[in-house]
This record gives C-alpha cells, structure tokens and sequence, in this order.
C-alpha cells in the first residue's frame, strides 16, 4: 500500500511535468503575439516582447518557466502587468470550487438514489422511465443545458436570478447545469452495478437467511456496488471543471473557467499555462485521491497493508 | 412428523420461447431429525424445488402447489427453514466481515441485541468446529478457506434456528479430506440439534454416507424413492439403475503397451508466492498408458500440467521426450495437448465449434492440413463425429451447447492435431455422473484406439481406480506417492494417500456411512506452506516424527513403487537387507 502510495504520487508529478510542457509549446504554437494590437507600431511590440523574454530562443524560455515553476512562481499576467498569476487563481479558484463541490455532491446523491431505484425498484413503468431520462439528460451538452435552464427558470418563471453570486438561490441554476450530466452518468453507474450485484449468490443467501429487502440493498450490494462510482468521480471532477468554463460564462460568474477564457482570448500566454497547470493539478489529485481511496476500502488491499505495518 | 411436507409442486419457467416447465408435481417430505437425500444428474431441476420451497426463484418463474408446509406452518426462509449453497465462496458477502453477516442474521430472528447477537454468533461458529472464532469473527471472507467458510454458512442457517436446513450440493466445490468434514459436521448437527437435513446432491457417495431415505429426480420429476438401501442395493428404476452403474462400472484398463518411457520428466520445480506450485517432481509416463494424477486443489497439479504443455516455464529442472530434452517451445507444437476443466470458459464463445477447430488445426495440424482448407474440413468433420457430435455442430457457438457437449468439443480440440500425449485436467468434475460417464467412455475409447498417452489430473479417487494402471498423489507441490493404481488404492504407503482414500466416499451406503476424515478443525488450520521445511503434510499427518518437520524427505523407491516419507526411509525402518521386501508401514 505504502509502495503503491508512492508510486501513484509519482507518477501524478511525472503527468503534471508532461502537462506543463505540453501546454507551454502549445501556447507557442498559437498564431500570433500577446502584445499585437491593431494600433501598435511593430518596434514598440518587439521592444516589450524582449522585455518579457519572447524573443529569447524557445528552450531559453522553457527553462527560465519551469525553473519558476519549481518554486511555485507562475510569473505576471501579460495582459495586466501588475497581477501575479498566482493571485487570480487565489481569487477565483474558490469561486469555482463554490459551484463545483456542490454538484459533484448532487451529481452523486441524485444519480445514486435514482440508480438504486432503477435498479430495485419493481415497477417496470419506473426502471424504463428513469433510464430513460438518464439517457436525454447524458446526451444534453452542458452549455444547451445552462441556456435552457436560464430561460425557463429565469427569464420566463423569474423564479432564480440569472447573473452573479451574491445569494445561494444564485447558486441552484448553475450547480444544477453542471450537475446533470454526472448525474447521468453516476446513476448509470450505480444502476448496472447494483444490478450486477442484486444477481449474485450472497444476494440470494441473504434471502434465504431472512434478511430484509432493504437491508440488502443497503448493507450488501450496495458495499459492493460504490466501486465505479467512485472511480469516476476522477474524471466527473475534470468535467466540472471544463464546464466551468461555459457555465460562469453564461451566467456571468467571476470564477477560473471564465479567467481561462478571457485568457485565450488575450493570449496571456502565462495566465493560460498558469490557469492549465493549476486545473491539471486538481484533477490528478482528485484522482490520486479516488484511487487510493478505493484501494483502502477493499478489504483485501487494507489488510495486506496492515500486514505490511505490523 | 413430517417437518418438511411439499406436496404438488410444479414450477414453470416464463421465457421468450414460451413456458417451459420445469417441474412437475413433486412430492417429499422430510421427517423430523431425519437427513433425507434428493439426487439427480444436473439440471434435473434439483435446485429449482429447493428454490422453490424458499420462495428464491426469479420474477420469470410461477410456482404452484398444493401445500409447501414446515411442521404445519407456510414456509419462512430464514424462520423456520434456512438453505446451504453449493459455493461458499459466492455465497458470503465479499466486503463484509464474518461476525457481522451471522450477527445479521441472529437480530433478524431474534430481535435481539448485539451483544447476544455476537455471543450467540461465537457459539455457532464454535458449533461448526472453526478454531480461533473469536479471530474469524473479525476476517474477512477472502481470508479464509473454502472449509471454513462453508462451515460459516452453515452457522449461518444454523442462526436462523430453523426446523429444516436443506443443503443444496454443500460439499462439491470442496476438496475430499474437507469434504468429509463438512458431512460429518452436517451429520453431528442433526443429531445434536434435531434439524432435519434435506441433502440435494448430485454425488451418489454423499448421498450413500448421510441419508436415511432417498429420492430420485430426472427431468422435473421424482422418479423413486425409499430408503437409502433399497434405493442404491435394489433399485426398481432403469434410471436409477443407470446413475449407479455410472458410479460402480469397472474399465479393463488400457495398459502402457511397450514399458518405453515417452516423457520423462525430472525435478520439477516452479515456485509461487502462496502455493499451487511444485517442487521437485519427478515423474515417467509410458507409452500409450493412461497415468492418473490425484491430490486436493492446490497441490501442484494444474501447474504441473501448464509446465508440461508449455503455458508455463518450469523455474528448474528437465523434460525429456523419447529421450531427447524437449524445451518449451516445442512442447507447445502440438504434441502435448490439453483438455481443460472448466468447458465454459475454455472456449471463446464468439467463435463456433467448427472455427475452434480449425483454429487448432492451422495452429499445430499437419503442413497439408495449415495449407489445405478443404483438408481441413474434412478432418474436423470425422473428428466431429468421433466425439459424437453432427456435422451441423460445426456451425453453432459455445452456448448452444451443453456442458457435455462444449467437453467432447474441447477433448475433439485436443485431438484433432493428433497428439502423443493428452493431458486431462480434471476434466470430468463439472459434469454431472451420467455426462461423465459418457465423457470418460468416450476419452477412454479414443486413447485405446489411438494409444495415445495420458495423465489424466483428478480428485475422484473412485474415476482414478477404475481407469488408470499406474497413478500418484500429490501434496503440496512433491509427488509423494506414485504406483500401480491397484496396488496404491488397496495397499497406501503414505498417510496423505491413505487420507484421500478414506476420505472419498462409495455409493454404498453400508460403507459410506463410516466417513473418516482428519479430526474436524485441522486440516483448516491452513496447512504448511511450500517454503516452510520438512515434509508439507507434516502439520496433519499423524506418523509425524521429529524429522518430518526439520528436513524433506526423499524418494524412496521400492519396485515400482516410490513414495516420499519418512517411514520408508533406511535410518527409519532400519531393516533393509538385500531381500526386504518393504511394506506398508502405517
């Protein structure tokens, strides 16, 4: 376990490192430079490329960056000179969280409770229905999905704001039309898995020695049934993140999704790389985490480790 | 009193070809602290009564009766009636731990606390002959044995504190030795506890050596019943008839024809961390002989088989084929083939029989048969035939076929590249008596006609008597007894042979009746293992001296026989001159 431990923290760093050299010569692969605008003299661009080291061959560059980055510096946004990139992620990474941490909590207790009951429930009418949602709900991409949901409840029912975050009914839209695809997803997931389980022989011997319906699906299968689960809670994270990027949009929300936008837009080549570092990192922590947290709840990984400490 | 009274059962099957019926009115009843059998070949609809009866059967099932009544009230699985599985590893919750799935099932009967729950728990466990319960309460079901934790089911219909347990097939997925165990504890607990036992089993022996009446099941009906010794001395039935002849028919064995050794293989090793592998095996197969391999699962012999046809790579050791080193390249070409265990899952189901064949064949055939298509068909049609299947089966997949049938596909996959040795890997024990009956006729009639020769890897000590000339026993990785199979079976010179002898079980019930086996609890105890010095089956062997344990014992050779024990040995007997003739010793 330990070993393992080790080993997946390692090769979280090594992905990261692959990250950030990806992203750096794909910035530099975009057409153009941060500092052409229409009304500025060719001299006056070069001059302020050299200040900021542009005009440095690229490995000069990319040794310079990822010398800063070792010790966490992710340099000035060109766009705005006086703020540090790490400051705006300081800024608007909370926000995000804000909307993100929330629907990943409704995206997992809506899409188990309704996969359960797609699962169990022995009316045919309910099985078939839920799937069938579940299955429109997965396939509504997340930006038709936000407009959607701003026109009716918003513009027409008035009956959630429509812009900012200043209270938590500003909140129910946007946590909501991230929400529903993971939703799907989860109650998928959960569905086919508790199926699964539901067929199995300890299912069967537990009727047999008298147990309630319930207590079956509760302390049995679903002991068995959480593993996809969580395994995808790795990547529903990395969706979070990149439908942030729509949903603060749409509903005008300062947070990293819409910082990354604008950032391409300004090719602010620091504020891009530092902003794709910053959401890499999550997300392979995110996954480091699930993954050593599934291994921990299996039985059998957890005792080989005890074994291993004594 | 009729604990146990069902009366009119008929159960039908809703499925898309329409109904199907499944069972048709069926009556038994067991009598109170009476241990009552249900036999039949499998899918004679066995374990949809039992189903049945506990009102388990799926949504697609309607079932029927006049009465399913236990000591006059409606059947309640888990109140008055409770069941035992075949598996015990399925059966028992992966992710949960052993005192928590009794104590469950204690406050559901009882309603009661968790403090009495546990201690009742501990009681049951300490009822079923675990050792160390406290300690088992705590593990989990992957960290037991497959003994153990059928004795932990056991406890947990013994929870239920029901008037009748039925036991549906509880000892197969189980090794003999332990197999014993378990019989003998289902046995101990009726007399103590006065609960009627209903034993479905498609085992004769099991039968033979627990129950007082029997029924007979064939195709969703009772064909007979009565007791237990009129049933297997006097039955009326042709069917009956049939399943014990199955049992009881005797072979004229197919002796090696030349004593020209064909492979020859010598100190043997290959290691694994935990077990299943060998050590130092030595071992000679006979031309056209029929060798059989025994021991309990575990001990070696499956490796020994992926060694010999090339799956695996030996750690140490050689092979020699006619005299020459065969390395493994050339032990996968086609020479060596394998029929393999389990005919489920040996085939790929995406491809038909005929695909599968030819597959072989382009593999290993002849030069013609790689090249030739129609050659090709040719062969596998005669061979299709020769294992008793049409020619229309070439074109169906894995699960159209039944059990039987995907096994004489996989011995005809074997064949068909003309082999010289086959390798049969306990082939026969997912079949029921009659299939393997026919199997083993058809195996048998195949390797005397082609004389091919083959080892043939078993548990069932009663097949390894009736089939083979020369056999050996295998513990914990070391071939520790080989011989004559007449001589070996009448007359075993190491404890472990005479263990497994005592402990497989006749069809007869005078004789089965007195089940032996190791006393209850420490076989379980996990055994040695392969690293640990000193003989592997010293830990339960009760000839064990002080040596046993500190060095391995060598193979000693006596004639034909050879066995690996101390008890042979010349410091221990102490007595061999020239013209000793060396005995059994124990």
């Amino acid at each position: 376990m330990l070993r393992y431990t080790l080993k997946r923290i390692l090769t979280g760093i090594l992905a990261l490192f692959v990250l950030a050299c990806v992203t750096f010569f794909l910035v530099r692969l975009m057409p153009g430079s941060p500092f052409q605008t229409g009304s500025v003299s060719e001299q006056v661009v070069e001059a302020v490329e050299r200040e900021y080291g542009l005009d440095r061959p690229l490995d000069e560059q990319f040794l310079t960056y990822m010398g800063n980055l070792l010790r966490g510096d992710l340099g000035v946004s060109y766009e705005d000179p006086g703020v540090k990139v790490t400051e705006i992620i300081g800024r608007t990474w909370g926000i995000t969280a804000s909307l993100g941490v929330p629907a990943l909590i409704v995206a997992i207790l809506a899409g188990t409770a309704f996969g359960i009951v797609r699962a169990v429930s022995k009316n045919q009418g309910v099985r078939e229905v839920i799937s069938a949602v579940g299955m429109i709900l997965a396939g509504i991409p997340g930006f038709a999905a936000a407009i959607l949901l701003l026109l009716i409840f918003s513009v027409q029912l008035k009956w959630f704001p429509a812009s900012g975050l200043l209270s938590p009914a500003h909140y129910v839209l946007p946590v909501i039309s991230l929400a529903i695809y993971p939703a799907a997803v989860i109650m998928r997931l959960t569905g086919n898995a508790l199926e699964t389980e539901m067929e199995k022989d300890y299912v069967l011997f537990d009727r047999a020695k008298g147990l309630g319906r319930k207590r079956i699906i509760f302390t049995h299968a679903l002991k068995n049934a959480w593993r996809p689960v969580l395994n995808y809670i790795g990547p529903a994270s990395a969706y979070l993140l990149t439908g942030s990027f729509v949903v603060e949009s749409i509903f005008t929300i300062p947070g990293i999704g819409r910082e990354f936008v604008n950032s391409i837009t300004n090719r602010d080549y620091t504020l891009i790389m530092g902003l794709t570092i910053f959401m890499g990192a999550v997300v392979i922590a995110v996954n480091l985490i699930t993954d050593l947290l599934g291994a921990w709840l299996d039985p059998a990984v957890r005792r080989s480790y005890q074994e291993e400490t004594g | 009193m009729r604990v146990l009274d069902i009366r009119k059962l008929r159960v039908q099957y809703h499925t898309e070809q329409g109904e199907c019926r499944a069972l048709e009115e069926m009556d038994l009843h067991v009598e109170e602290g009476e241990i009552t059998g249900l036999v039949g070949e499998s899918g004679s609809g066995k374990s949809t009564a039992m189903l049945a009866v506990m009102g388990l059967l799926k949504e697609n099932a309607s079932v029927q009766s006049e009465r399913i009544t236990v000591c006059g009230e409606p059947a309640v699985p888990g109140v008055n009636i409770a069941m035992v599985f075949q598996n015990p590893q399925s059966c028992l919750n992966p992710s949960v731990k052993i005192g928590r799935q009794i104590t469950e099932t204690v406050r559901a009967r009882r309603h009661c606390g968790r403090r009495e729950a546990r201690e009742r728990a501990l009681e049951l466990l300490d009822m079923t002959g675990i050792g160390n319960a406290k300690m088992r309460m705590r593990q989990y079901p992957f960290e037991l044995s497959g003994g153990m934790l059928q004795r932990v089911v056991i406890a947990i219909a013994l929870a239920c504190e029901p008037r009748v347990i039925i036991a549906d097939e509880p000892t197969t997925a189980l090794d003999a030795a332990v197999q014993a165990q378990i019989l003998r504890l289902l046995r101990g607990i009726v007399e103590e506890t006065g609960t009627a036992l209903l034993l479905v089993s498609h085992d004769l022996g099991v039968t033979a050596s627990l129950c007082r009446r029997v029924y007979v099941m064939r195709r969703g009906r009772i064909v007979e019943s009565g007791s237990v010794e009129d049933i297997f001395y006097d039955p009326g039935e042709e069917y009956t008839k049939q399943l014990l002849d199955s049992v009881k028919k005797k072979r004229k064995l197919s002796e090696g024809t030349k004593e020209e050794s064909l492979l020859l293989v010598e100190n043997l090793t290959k290691e694994f961390d935990t077990r299943d592998g060998v050590k130092g095996v030595t071992l000679e197969l006979h031309e056209g002989e029929l060798f059989a391999l025994a021991g309990e699962s575990g001990s070696g012999k499956t490796t020994l088989a992926r060694i010999l046809t090339g799956i695996l790579k030996e750690d140490s050791g050689s092979i020699l084929y006619r005299g020459e080193p065969l390395s493994r390249k050339g032990r996968a070409g086609g020479r060596i083939q394998m029929v393999f265990q389990d005919p489920y899952g040996s085939l790929n189901p995406c491809l038909t029989a005929g695909q599968a064949l030819d597959e072989a064949l382009r593999a290993a055939g002849s030069p013609e048969e790689r090249t030739d298509r129609e050659k090709r068909r040719e062969r596998i049609r005669n061979m299709m035939e020769r294992v008793g299947l049409t020619e229309e089966d070439m074109d169906k997949y894995p699960s159209e076929f039944s059990g039987g049938q995907r096994q004489r596909i996989g011995i005809a996959r074997a064949l068909i590249v003309r082999p010289e040795i086959l390798i049969c890997d306990e082939a026969l024990s997912s079949l029921d008596a009659v299939t393997q009956q026919q199997i083993l006729d058809l195996l048998l009639d195949i390797q005397k006609e082609q004389q091919i020769a083959c080892l043939f890897i078993s548990h069932d000590m009663h097949v390894i008597r009736r089939i083979s000339s020369r056999m050996g026993v295998m513990y914990g990785g070391r071939l520790v007894e080989t011989g004559r199979t007449r001589e070996v079976c009448s007359d075993p010179w190491h404890p472990y042979t005479k263990l497994l002898l005592e402990s497989s079980l006749e069809a007869d019930p005078l004789r089965a009746r007195r089940i032996r086996s190791l006393p209850a609890g420490k076989q379980d105890n996990g055994g040695r293992g392969m690293r640990d010095k000193g003989c592997p089956f010293a830990g339960e062997c009760g000839y064990a001296m002080k040596c046993c344990t500190e060095e391995e014992p060598e193979t000693y050779r006596f004639g034909e026989r050879a066995v690996s024990c101390f008890l042979y040995s010349e410091e221990h007997s102490g007595r061999r001159s020239r013209d000793y003739i060396m005995t059994s010793q124990i």
